[in-house]
């Protein structure tokens, strides 16, 4: 109960966290207002939560992932985001699951067909989730025609979703390993 | 507990693989701002970004841009190829 409970407290903050970023940089940031799109932080939260917590981290995602829309920024979104939402948390557990039947179980060790110690193995996950991701969010949205403000729901939203997902993901990644150098440098040592 | 300190850990290990592989841990702040701008930059124009253009995008002078590009090369992390539209011009390209 008590790893519950912090893992849902760590993957709610690093969620939320992320949102406020990434709609700072695309409200904010000069160069780059307006293409949030493009590098959509937040998936990383989904993916890095959902794979070294497991599915257990999934409700506390889903709050971080309404909690940026609906208190810090309501209205940002003209339409309910409940279940584009859901979509978008659960596109990780659908990749896991799509490569867990292929035969790519996930673990930690290097004799995993899915090694999660393996970043290219997490960049994979990252990939299939992006596709899911974009796929299904934009088919919910297209068959109740449902768009964001300034775009349409067609086949470059689908790239974008796709492409946002993974590069902001990628982006994240970056940094977080910048950051934790000292961490990493001790724990090497 | 010990499990949430076992995944943190599998978590960190990713990353350091990454930090290695991408060897960028010696970077100054400007010089990651370079990077950062060349990645984003690679998301609209696969043939490569033109240093003006990255000059303009990530608000660091010209010598700076130009020295951290060097260093990325020389690290092979980039590669500067000539412009076929204009020859006096460099595209910077993302190593794969």
């Amino acid at each position: 109960m008590k790893n519950f409970l912090t893992l849902s407290v760590t993957s709610f903050v690093f969620s939320a966290v992320l949102w406020v970023l990434w709609h700072f940089v695309d409200t904010h940031v000069l160069f780059l207002a307006g293409k949030g799109g493009f590098f959509y932080f937040p998936h990383a939260a989904r993916v890095l939560c959902v794979v070294y917590f497991g599915f257990r981290a999934i409700p506390a995602l889903y709050l971080g992932e309404l909690v940026g829309p609906y208190i810090l920024d309501p209205g940002i979104y003209s339409f309910s985001i409940f279940l584009p939402s859901l979509i978008s948390v659960m596109s990780v557990p659908f990749a896991l699951t799509m490569l867990n039947s292929l035969g790519f179980t996930l673990g930690q060790t290097r004799a995993s067909p899915l090694n999660r110690r393996n970043y290219k193995h997490i960049l994979l996950i990252t990939f299939i989730s992006a596709g899911f991701n974009a796929l299904l969010v934009n088919l919910y949205m297209s068959r109740n025609n449902l768009s964001f403000s300034n775009a349409i729901t067609d086949i470059e939203q689908v790239y974008r979703f796709f492409v946002g997902d993974f590069l902001g993901t990628v982006f994240v990644f970056i940094f977080l390993a910048m950051l934790l150098i000292p961490v990493l440098r001790q724990a090497r040592n | 507990m010990k499990e949430f300190y076992r995944n943190i850990s599998d978590a960190l290990a990713m990353l350091d693989g990454m930090e290695q592989d991408l060897n960028i841990r010696h970077f100054t702040p400007n010089e990651l701002k370079v990077f950062y701008t060349i990645i984003i930059r690679a998301a609209y124009n696969e043939h490569g970004s033109n240093i003006t253009d990255i000059v303009e995008n990530s608000g660091m002078s010209r010598s700076t841009v130009y020295k951290t590009l060097k260093k990325l090369s020389i690290e092979d992390i980039i590669q500067l190829n000539q412009s076929e539209e204009d020859g006096r011009e460099s595209l910077v390209v993302l190593n794969s």
